[in-house]
């Protein structure tokens, strides 16, 4: 347990294998280290940044949604608003035209009537006369008798 | 000339360090007859080749593993290493504050490493390596009594070793108070406190006992509880020479106990060789009074 030179050659191996490790050991290892950190921070603050950026997309798109929503059921209404108008308009167009053609059957069913009617007037008393005269076998003088007949006539 | 086996020559033997010096009768020598003739030219080769086999343990550790660059996954080893470099980091912070010496890092990584696989070294049963030291000597003809064959394999359990270590500290503090404070602010700490110039040499005789104290408290503290530890190994493996079946279960428990207790130790002293490292260096940065 005597001091003698090999303190001195261990001061020196010493010094040796700091060296290596000053050199060789610990440039590497501290650099990757420091590079992973700086890494590792842009990363988070990378992913800060995303979570920002989503929540305020996410507002946006409520936002949107919420408008969209509004818009869709204005445009509904409006649309239920103008389809009760055409139809009521329809209907309104429709009554008119069936009054209308009501209207012109029963005028022409009137002029029917009435024609027919003249007809009738002037067929009737011919055959009145044709008749009466077959019946009492006798020529009655037409012009004589026109009074009679108008009358019967009026009373068809 | 067998020796017998005594519980004396088996602890000499365990504190006998494999030396080779130069004598003055037969010159350089490794033959443990000489061992008291050799002055300081002695090498302890057993605390060397140890000590270098694991330096180089630990520079193929931190040299050899794979480091993925920052975009990829690091590979375990790597966070490993990593893990080792952000303890050294966060304790020279804690001791330093902020500093730009470049050189502080890489020497608290090497000496806490080093020094932790030196200490490990400890928890190997003790007779296995000088064990074979003995048999594979005996049997290639090194040494005719293999009881001559010597072999120390915990580098921290030698002096030399601890103040080896110390001392390269020592020199990188003085190194460092000259390069920041300059000679004569070096000079001026050592000769104008505690007491003003007008006690210079006492100030002289405070100081420098407290600026050697360091490297040598350092080395001694780490040699004292290694060498400790192993003497308890050694004591307990010594429970063996009753050769009864109690005390060698009591020996064997006695070793675990020992052993798992000294696992602490053996972490806790690389961690303080690496603190006060770190510690006598920022002192020597401290430019404000004391």
């Amino acid at each position: 347990m005597n001091i003698n030179a090999t303190l001195i050659s261990q001061a020196l191996i010493f010094a040796v294998f700091v060296y290596i490790c000053y050199k060789y050991i610990w440039p590497p290892i501290l650099s990757t280290m420091e590079e992973r950190e700086n890494k590792m921070a842009a990363g988070l603050e990378a992913a800060k940044q995303a979570d920002d950026s989503l929540e305020e997309a996410k507002l946006t798109y409520e936002k949107e949604l919420k408008e969209a929503k509004e818009e869709a059921a204005n445009i509904v209404e409006k649309a239920n608003k103008r389809s009760s108008q055409i139809l009521n308009d329809a209907k309104v167009k429709a009554e008119a035209e069936t009054e209308k053609i009501i209207e012109s059957g029963s005028k022409k069913l009137e002029n029917e009537a009435n024609k027919t009617r003249e007809e009738l007037k002037q067929q009737l008393s011919s055959i009145v006369v044709e008749t009466a005269s077959k019946i009492i076998d006798e020529e009655i003088d037409e012009k004589k008798h026109e009074n009679i007949i108008k009358k019967a006539a009026e009373e068809i | 000339m067998a020796k017998e086996l005594t519980s004396k020559s088996y602890i000499d033997h365990h504190l006998t360090n494999l030396t080779c010096g130069k004598t003055e009768s037969v010159g350089w020598t490794c033959d443990h007859n000489y061992y008291d003739e050799m002055g300081f030219m002695a090498f302890h080769v057993d605390s060397i080749t140890i000590s270098i086999l694991l330096g180089v343990a630990f520079v193929a550790l931190f040299k050899l593993i794979k480091l993925n660059p920052a975009d990829q996954k690091p590979t375990r080893m790597q966070n490993f290493v990593e893990m080792c470099v952000e303890f050294v980091n966060e304790n020279i912070k804690s001791i330093f504050g902020s500093t730009d010496n470049k050189l502080i890092g890489p020497l608290a990584l090497t000496v806490l490493i080093w020094v932790f696989f030196m200490n490990l070294m400890d928890l190997i049963p003790v007779d296995f390596l000088p064990e074979l030291t003995k048999q594979v000597s005996y049997a290639s003809g090194i040494v005719d009594d293999p009881n001559d064959a010597y072999f120390k394999f915990v580098p921290t359990t030698d002096p030399n070793i601890t103040l080896g270590m110390a001392l390269g500290v020592f020199i990188l503090t003085i190194f460092y108070s000259i390069k920041i404070k300059g000679l004569g602010g070096f000079i001026a700490e050592l000769t104008l406190h505690p007491f003003g110039k007008f006690a210079i040499p006492f100030n002289f005789a405070l100081e420098i006992m407290q600026l050697l104290a360091k490297p040598l408290s350092l080395g001694l503290r780490l040699f004292g509880n290694l060498y400790a530890g192993e003497m308890i190994f050694i004591l307990i493996a010594l429970l063996m020479f009753f050769q009864s079946a109690v005390f060698g279960v009591l020996g064997l428990g006695l070793h675990l106990l020992w052993a798992l207790f000294h696992i602490l130790v053996v972490s806790l002293q690389a961690f303080i060789f690496m603190v006060l490292t770190i510690l006598y260096l920022s002192m020597a940065h401290e430019t404000g009074d004391h």
